[in-house]
Parts: structure tokens; C-alpha cells; sequence
């Protein structure tokens, strides 16, 4: 119960700060009194046109302050983030953070418990047109997994007997109620005990296929660093579904690029396919209720919505070392339609702020708050910047261009081009067109209030899954 | 391009007004900001741990293989 109010304050919290930051600036403006436009527009003629230009720009005191403020804050967060990170990886308090690699250094130092093996456990819920392709992903990987258990829970459908006929282990839930982490525990609470040190546990959605060498990436590294505790993989989109499919693409491009970007350092060990050494899942079932949120015993706290990112902060919080390698890629399902999106991301937005909620502002969670302020804030910057637009598109009775304007607008064509060039031609065709993606992002920022006004208002958020109809998904979702 | 017939909703008066030129400063700053951040997302990415001397070098191996080298 106290759980719960805390989660209605997340809301309300990050409302407040954003609507309080956004109207400090606005009063400073008022004060300082804004810069009056006169209408300055001119005239040159180029080739047969007559064009109207207006060479306003702001004083350079606006332009300085705002560069010295984004610089301080890009800033600020990355190396708040990199202190902490550092901090808890030389820590050897074994009791606050018992993950932290001097003490699995230290427990660890002399012992060979043999070489990394790979158990992969892959919960499935009515699943049978997705899972033959994530198994034959995981059987022709260069570093054949070990072992493979679909962990069926209250499957309907053939996903059992597909399971059996690509010749890999079946679990099925029994009783369960707690959807995918119940399952997950069930099982995991059975296979751990008798995992060595070594032997490490991939936990993979039954709508991803990985990419040759995801396996052996994760395993050289896993060998190489006995205090490394999880190894998470990069996601990119599947081909097809039309834009919808490209927006989407171009976000998990950009993820990727970002993460390369911070080396690997990992924001969220994404459920689509990462590794934990067994250390790690069991230290985490040994401190639910105690140091991190959940019920003792259980791995994964059933309570939260995502809950991968809920495992990814219990494992920051207990210092546990972990990396996202570049060469570790997975190709994930993508929603097929704007109801499925809508669905998937006011999960993920609602499951990340009630897992702020149920650990509160603690060092390792500064920079998912940061996050979260970040794009709440960003709400009100996009939607004050289309009014403008709009005000102006339907007030001006001529076109007048803003060359100053025009050279900001070029530099953010470029930002979206450079930053999906890897996602190909038409990834770059789409971000070069800027207004689309400002759009898609405003479709995002729609979820992100929704989230926000619920939480906030204590609704009961919902776990929806997308049914998936074989290779070409249907648009169908269900509760 | 020439001078096109836009303003079909409003009154130009309303880009005159001070509420306009309130929010027009506001989005300024933003729009300022956020470029500075595009910026840098574009530009390649400066680690200033390179340059400083690394004062935690590894003094044992970290293999799961004790025998295996630094």
C-alpha cells in the first residue's frame, strides 16, 4: 500500500519539477523582457523569386546562456553517472553492495569453477509463430548454448509442442498468475541452485532472434572478467510494417548508437536477451525485501511492470559490474500498429516510473530520474515550439524565412540523418525529413503524460500482449 | 518562392502581441539548447578518461582462470 502511494508522488513529483522549471524560465523572460520582433522581413529576389527574409536571431546573451546551461547539464549527468558507477566498482562494503567486483574479486581469486556454459531460458505465453525462429537463432549461434528451456506459462497454443519437436527442454508454469517474472521465478528458483559460478543464465523474449556471435561474444567476455555479473544485448528493429516499423527502427538505431557511444555502459539489460552470472540472480533473490524491493526468494519483482529495467537498478544498486557490447545485437519484433505501440510504450513508461517510485532517489537511480525529467521536460519544449509554428503558419498572410532559424533546423537534420545512418537509406530519408520523427516523438510525449496523469491518479496499469499471428504480425492486441 | 496567402486563421496582430514574443523567446532558448545537445550528439565523443593518467591499473588477472595473464 505504501508502495502504491509512493508511485502516485513519482507522478506528481516530476510534474511539479518540469512545470516549475518551464515556468521559472518564462518568468525570467517576463523580467528580463522579451526581445521585441519588429517586423524587419525584407526583400531579395533570387532567380524568378521574390523572397521575404527576416535576419532576426537572439541576442547573443539568450544564445550563451542556453549553450552554457545544455553543456553544463550533458555534463553534469555523465559525470554525476561515471562517479557512480566508479564508486560502487572499488567499493568492498560486502554488505551494502555485495555485487561489487573487489568482493567477487575477492571471493573468487585462486578458484576455477570450470569454463562459462550457457543456459538459455525462454518464457513463452501462446508463442508458436514466433518461437521456432528464436530457437533456431539460438541453435546455429557459433557458441552453441548449453542448454535451452522454454519456460511455457499457460500456453493455449502449440508453443509446447514446438518446443519439444526443435528438441529443447519444456518447463510449464504451474499456478502462476504473476504473468512472464512469475514464470520466470518458478524456474529459475528450480535451475540455480545447481549453476556453478561459470555456468551463466540467459533469460530471452520468445519474439527475438539473436545475431551470429551474440554467443560467443558474451561468453569470451564473461571469461574473461570473473566480476563481470550481467552481459545485455542491443536490440534493432525487424524489417517491415511500413513507417510505423522505421520509427521504430530508428529509435533502436539511435539506442545502439548511444550505447556505443558510453562504451557499453548499460542503462537497461534489456528482456529481450541478456546473460547474468548465477551470483547475480541469487544475491538479488537474497535481498529482495531487504536492501531492494520484492518479496524474498524471487529474482524478478512481480510487482513491477518492466521488469527488466527493474532487474537492471536492483543489480546497479547491489554494485553488480555489467556491459552492453556493441557485437551483442538481438533483432526484436516491433508493434505493428499505433494501438500495440501505444500499449507497449505506456507499459514501459508506467513500469519505469513505478520502479522510481519503489526504489526512491538513490545514487543509482540519479540518472533514470534524470531521464525522466529530461523528457517530461522535453513535453513542454516540443509542444510550445509546434504552438509556435502553428501561430505562426496561420497568422503570417507571406512566407517569411528566418536564416538563423533555417541554419538551427539544418543542424537538427543533420543530428537525426548522422544519428540513424546505420539503420540505411531509408532510415536516413525519414530523419532528414525532420517533421515526421517530431511527430512520432510527440506521439511518444502523448504516452509519456498518459503515464504521468495515471500514475498520479493511483489507475491500475495493465500488462497487454501482443498477440503475434506468424511471420506477418496482425495489428490484433489483447489484454 | 514567392509571397504566399497564409495567414487564413489569425489576425497578424497576434505575431506582434507580447505573448508571442514571449513565446517565441521561450522556444528560442529551447530551441538553442537542444541544438547545442544535437550538436554534440553529432561530433565525435571526447573521453576525458584517455587522457588522464589511469591511476587503477590491474594488478591481478580478472580471468575466470587463475593461471591466465594480467
Amino acid at each position: 500500500m505504501r508502495r502504491r502511494n509512493l508511485h502516485r508522488l513519482v507522478g506528481v513529483f516530476i510534474a511539479v519539477a518540469v512545470a516549475a522549471a518551464a515556468a521559472l524560465l518564462w518568468l525570467a523572460i517576463v523580467i528580463q523582457g522579451p526581445e521585441v520582433a519588429e517586423p524587419s522581413a525584407r526583400h531579395i529576389v533570387v532567380g524568378i523569386w521574390d523572397v521575404l527574409y527576416d535576419a532576426e536571431a537572439p541576442s547573443l546573451w539568450v544564445i550563451l546562456v542556453a549553450v552554457a546551461f545544455a553543456l553544463l547539464l550533458a555534463a553534469g549527468v555523465a559525470l554525476l553517472e561515471r562517479r557512480i558507477s566508479n564508486s560502487s566498482r572499488r567499493s568492498a562494503g560486502r554488505v551494502t553492495v555485495p555485487l561489487a567486483p573487489r568482493g567477487i574479486m575477492e571471493a573468487t581469486r585462486g578458484t576455477y569453477a570450470g569454463p562459462v556454459t550457457v543456459t538459455v531460458v525462454v518464457p513463452a505465453h501462446n508463442e508458436e509463430a514466433s518461437l521456432p525462429s528464436t530457437l533456431e537463432s539460438l541453435l546455429h549461434q557459433s557458441h552453441r548454448p548449453e542448454r535451452i528451456i522454454v519456460v511455457a506459462d499457460n500456453c493455449t497454443d502449440a508453443t509446447v509442442e514446438l518446443a519439444h519437436r526443435a528438441g529443447v527442454d519444456v518447463f510449464e508454469s504451474v499456478g502462476n498468475t504473476k504473468k512472464k517474472a512469475g514464470a520466470l521465478n518458478q524456474v529459475l528458483s528450480q535451475i540455480l541452485p545447481d549453476q556453478g559460478l561459470n555456468d551463466v543464465v540467459m533469460v530471452m523474449d520468445a519474439d527475438t532472434r539473436l545475431d551470429d556471435g551474440f554467443l560467443a561474444s558474451a561468453v569470451r567476455r564473461f571469461t574473461e572478467d570473473r566480476a563481470l555479473m550481467a552481459v545485455g544485448g542491443l536490440f534493432y528493429g525487424e524489417t517491415g510494417h511500413g513507417l510505423i516499423g522505421q520509427f521504430q527502427r530508428n529509435e533502436y538505431v539511435r539506442y545502439a548508437r548511444e550505447m556505443q557511444r558510453r562504451r557499453g555502459r548499460v542503462f537497461v539489460l534489456t528482456g529481450t536477451a541478456s546473460l547474468f552470472r548465477p551470483t547475480a540472480l541469487l544475491t538479488v533473490a537474497e535481498q529482495r525485501g531487504k536492501t531492494i524491493p520484492g518479496r524474498l526468494g524471487d529474482v524478478y519483482d512481480t510487482a513491477a511492470l518492466t521488469e527488466d529495467n527493474e532487474l537492471t537498478i536492483a543489480l546497479k544498486s547491489l554494485g553488480g559490474l555489467m556491459i552492453s557490447p556493441a557485437d551483442c545485437t538481438v533483432v526484436t519484433e516491433l508493434m505493428p500498429s499505433w494501438r500495440t505501440l501505444w500499449a507497449q510504450r505506456l507499459r514501459w513508461q508506467r513500469g519505469a516510473l513505478e520502479n522510481l517510485g519503489a526504489y526512491g532517489v538513490t545514487p543509482q537511480t540519479v540518472r533514470y530520474w534524470a531521464q525522466q525529467l529530461g523528457i517530461g521536460y522535453g513535453v513542454i519544449a516540443l509542444s510550445s515550439y509546434l504552438l509556435l509554428i502553428l501561430l505562426t503558419v496561420f497568422a503570417l498572410d507571406a512566407w517569411v524565412l528566418f536564416p538563423f532559424w533555417l541554419g538551427v533546423g539544418l543542424l537538427f537534420m543533420l543530428e537525426r540523418m548522422i544519428t540513424v545512418w546505420k539503420g540505411g537509406w531509408r532510415a536516413r530519408l525519414l530523419a532528414l525529413t525532420l517533421f515526421p520523427e517530431l511527430l512520432f516523438d510527440m506521439f511518444l510525449n502523448v504516452v509519456y503524460v498518459k503515464g504521468i496523469i495515471d500514475i498520479s491518479l493511483g489507475r491500475t496499469a495493465d500488462w497487454k500482449h501482443v498477440v503475434h499471428a506468424g511471420p506477418r504480425a496482425s495489428d490484433e492486441a489483447s489484454s | 518562392m514567392t509571397a504566399l496567402p497564409t495567414g487564413i486563421l489569425l489576425p497578424e496582430s497576434v505575431i506582434h502581441s507580447d505573448l508571442f514574443a514571449l513565446l517565441a523567446a521561450f522556444v528560442a532558448i529551447h530551441t538553442v539548447f537542444y541544438a547545442t545537445l544535437a550538436l554534440s550528439k553529432i561530433l565525435p565523443k571526447v573521453y576525458l578518461s584517455d587522457w588522464v593518467r589511469r591511476r587503477h591499473e590491474r594488478t591481478e588477472t580478472r580471468s575466470i582462470n587463475p593461471e591466465d595473464p594480467v
